[in-house]
């Protein structure tokens, strides 16, 4: 299934590079077929987290880091819909691109974890973070050629470190504590993507 | 002082006594703080705004408020609810102001009385999590029609709240449709479109359609109104197609029907084979279904077979003359090569020697019987050359002579039409059996047909009109007598030159035996009196074989009597001497001849015509027949001068 994915995310880009060495393909359809790619995205990614807290020991919520730790947390994103509306489209989609390009590192980290986590649905767990990780490049890679299109702003990313390390945790309550964490603050991440980008379909389209 | 100490004293053992029976009193009432409330949910319409619902707890008895704490995630500020009454009871309504999205939310409800406040489990969620969007609104359902069908339109709204426009919110739309009275909704995905068509529909039905939709992660929300809409009837409309096909199911019926009944015969032979019934020939079954066993065997008898006369010694010789033709006096005309043919072709004809048929057979019986002529006649050969020599040599004088065309009709009967009248003709199972062979069109058919033509008994009445053991007799020796001219033409038709005179032979020998006959069938039928074959006995060699000739000067009153001229040509036996030698009689006139058979032919001696000596037949010879008859004393001459072979029992028989 992991190939599936791979090669539709290898049609998505080929596709977005004939489209942009071609320049047949206009924004609002590679912007259509973007934010078709982030809603998957994030769709796995609530899957994902459903299925964690399916067999997550109440316990452990207790001692939840806050989502306000995520490293992503430094970049200024819109709060609420003005705020977003008020957004250049190349600023949201610079953001977007950011976000993506954070979580890079993390889900790689997420997905030697998912191997060894201590958690009953695990194999499902890793089949879906490698999932995410190839939608998630195919996506960054569509992103990258839509910024070429939409001007030279867009080009900028904010630069998002992840400082967690390899390693989530010793002991089994701390993994699966850090995993959930760190796939929450995925969840949101893909989230704001998501929406940046269908506000600049919409924008793109002027018929929503 | 120590009063104001005691009374101070006093008072606060008063104090913790009331306290103390207050304590009881309340606890007597079971008066207790607030149970701890439950926040049930908090929904956002439309990812602006939000709202939360609790589920307050037993109050305890006393009067309960409930207020809402929240936090946001990255402060500790602790706000309170900003309205607890715009979203009803137990609900905390967040406006956009107070709403932040992609930032956790931790709640917590308070329940407080008077004895004391109940916090309740705080609730994390986010804003962006939690959308379930209002129903979509203005339904409308119409009906329209698309090339004479119709169709359901459904058309409806998003929800106000939600902005779709600017793409903060993504809605997807589903409806589901029914007709009234049932059970199970049609659903129906319509994405984000606002427009969705429904076909095949029930005419004269109504139909409930309803609408719902869904963010693109969130929940899906209630459904809308229902909308009712009942569909026209265009059952009519159907109903000429219906009539047209109900005609060409008829029609198409219609014709199988009249298919079936023209063939009915063939299917009913094909389905239900009929049961043969008896060919025996004579077979009556309402005979058989009387159940009288005398007439149905009487019916059977047929006057010909089997023979219940007493058998005579000369019906049962098997009465023909064995004619022997050297080969060296054969010729065969051309015309007769037909007859060849024919009697060659006839091998499958099939016919046994005891059967009286067999002996119309022509083809067959002249084939066996040339066989056993060509077996029994070689050493006869030489001795009869001669005798074929002479009569080669009367034929070809008489020939010279320029008789009669009859002769040449004789010789082929294949060419003229009218001459082959010497034919016997008489024999009653010629009619009937050569009937079937009228149509060949051999020599030999053309001479059966004229000789039918020339008979006195009508085709296939022979039979049938002799019942009498007289004709029975005779019939009997028709056969032989047919059998007796075909054996002796067979020779001449297989030799390819036969000559013409041979079949003369042929045709005068059979008079001979038959013309007696001939006269007194004649007499029995009405038909006109046809010629019959005459022969003019030539002379009678030392071997005792009588040359005959034929006579066919008498068919000048016939329609078909050829046109002979007249003349003594030809002569009839008017009796045996004792020396084995032929009296003849010399004719005279033609016309009597076909009129002469009114007398009965056994035993009686002509009055007609002429005697000649066998001696002076020499002077007109014809055709030799060279048989195998001896001229006995015993044989009889009919009316005419025939010899009745009928008499002659020492007549030979094969």
């Amino acid at each position: 299934m992991e190939h599936r994915k791979m090669n539709g995310g290898k049609v998505f880009i080929s596709v977005l590079c004939v489209a942009a060495v071609c320049s047949a393909v206009p924004v609002s359809d590679l912007l259509d077929r973007a934010s078709q790619r982030s809603d998957t995205l994030h769709a796995l990614s609530t899957l994902l987290t459903h299925e964690l807290d399916s067999h997550f020991p109440p316990l452990g919520r207790v001692i939840m880091p806050r989502p306000s730790m995520c490293h992503t947390s430094s970049l200024q994103t819109p709060n609420d819909k003005e705020q977003a509306l008020q957004v250049s489209e190349s600023d949201l989609l610079s953001l977007a691109r950011s976000l993506l390009q954070a979580w890079i590192d993390p889900l790689t980290v997420l997905s030697n974890s998912a191997n060894n986590l201590p958690h009953p649905a695990q194999n499902s767990i890793s089949n879906k973070i490698q999932e995410l990780q190839e939608h998630s490049k195919s996506l960054g890679d569509g992103l990258d050629i839509l910024s070429g299109k939409m001007g030279a702003a867009a080009q900028g990313i904010s630069f998002l470190p992840y400082r967690g390390g390899n390693d989530i945790g010793h002991d089994k309550i701390s993994k699966l504590t850090n995993f959930h964490f760190l796939l929450s603050c995925f969840r949101r991440d893909s989230h704001k993507i998501d929406s940046f980008l269908k506000v600049l379909r919409c924008r793109a389209a002027k018929m929503c | 002082m120590s009063l104001c100490g005691a009374m101070m004293k006093s008072s606060v053992e008063v104090n913790l006594l009331l306290l103390l029976v207050f304590t009881l009193c309340v606890k007597a009432m079971r008066y207790s703080p607030p149970e701890k409330p439950v926040l049930t949910r908090c929904r956002s319409p439309e990812k602006e705004t939000f709202t939360c619902w609790w589920e307050p707890g037993s109050d305890g008895g006393l009067p309960t408020t409930y207020a809402l704490f929240y936090r946001k995630e990255n402060s500790e500020t602790v706000y309170e609810c900003p309205d607890y009454h715009t979203a009803g009871e137990n609900s905390c309504f967040f406006n956009k102001n107070d709403t932040s999205i992609w930032v956790n939310y931790n709640i917590t409800v308070v329940a407080t009385n008077a004895l004391g406040s109940t916090f309740s489990d705080p609730v994390d969620i986010d804003v962006v999590y939690i959308v379930k969007p209002n129903h979509p609104e203005k339904v409308t359902v119409t009906v329209m029609e698309d090339k004479g069908w119709p169709f359901l339109r459904v058309s409806w709204e998003p929800p106000h709240q939600a902005d779709t426009r600017s793409g903060w919110i993504t809605l997807i739309y589903e409806l589901r449709v029914k007709l009234e009275g049932e059970n199970e909704w049609e659903m129906h995905l319509a994405g984000q479109q606002k427009m969705f068509n429904i076909f095949s529909l029930r005419s004269g039905g109504t139909y409930l359609v309803q609408v719902r939709c869904k963010p693109d992660h969130g929940f899906w929300s209630e459904w809308s109104t229902t909308s009712y809409i009942k569909v026209p009837d265009y059952f009519h409309r159907e109903k000429p197609m219906w009539v047209l096909i109900t005609c060409f199911c008829a029609f198409i019926f219609l014709i199988l029907t009249w298919l079936l009944h023209m063939n009915s015969q063939s299917l009913k032979h094909c389905i239900l084979p009929p049961v043969p019934g008896p060919k025996i020939k004579g077979f009556d079954k309402q005979l058989l279904k009387n159940g009288k066993c005398d007439e149905i065997f009487s019916a059977l008898v047929v006057p010909s077979f089997p023979p219940t006369a007493p058998p005579n010694c000369e019906d049962l010789l098997v009465e023909y003359l064995e004619v022997y033709v050297p080969e060296e006096q054969e010729l065969i005309m051309e015309e007769s090569k037909d007859l060849n043919d024919l009697c060659l072709k006839s091998g499958g004809c099939t016919s046994d020697n005891d059967s009286g048929r067999g002996s119309c057979d022509s083809h067959t019986l002249l084939m066996d019987k040339f066989r056993e002529a060509k077996e029994k006649r070689k050493p006869r050969e030489q001795g009869s050359g001669q005798a074929g020599t002479e009569s080669q040599g009367n034929q070809r004088d008489w020939e010279e002579e320029g008789s009669s065309c009859a002769h040449e009709d004789m010789v082929s009967p294949s060419i003229s039409s009218g001459r082959v009248k010497t034919w016997p003709c008489v024999f009653s199972p010629l009619p009937q059996y050569s009937s079937g062979r009228l149509e060949h069109k051999g020599s030999l058919e053309r001479a059966k047909q004229h000789c039918h033509s020339d008979t006195l008994f009508p085709l296939g009445s022979t039979s049938s009109s002799l019942d009498q053991q007289g004709q029975h007799t005779k019939e009997t020796l028709r056969p032989s007598n047919w059998e007796f001219g075909l054996s002796n033409k067979q020779p001449h038709l297989l030799h390819p030159h036969t000559r013409p005179q041979r079949q003369l032979q042929a045709h005068s020998d059979v008079n001979i035996s038959s013309i007696g006959h001939k006269r007194e069938l004649r007499g029995l039928h009405s038909p006109a009196p046809e010629s019959t074959e005459y022969v003019e006995v030539q002379r009678v060699n030392e071997e005792n074989m009588v040359l005959l000739q034929p006579v066919d000067s008498e068919r000048g009153h016939m329609e078909d009597c050829s046109q002979v001229p007249l003349g003594e040509d030809y002569s009839r036996v008017n009796g045996v001497d004792r020396d084995n030698r032929l009296l003849l009689q010399r004719e005279v006139t033609q016309g009597d001849r076909c009129f002469c058979g009114d007398r009965d032919m056994n035993g009686e001696r002509t009055e007609n015509c002429y005697s000649l000596s066998t001696a002076t037949m020499t002077q007109k010879p014809r055709v030799c027949i060279h048989t195998a008859m001896p001229v006995q004393d015993n044989m009889v001459l009919g009316v005419t001068g025939y010899v009745d072979t009928s008499t002659a029992s020492t007549l030979p028989s094969y």
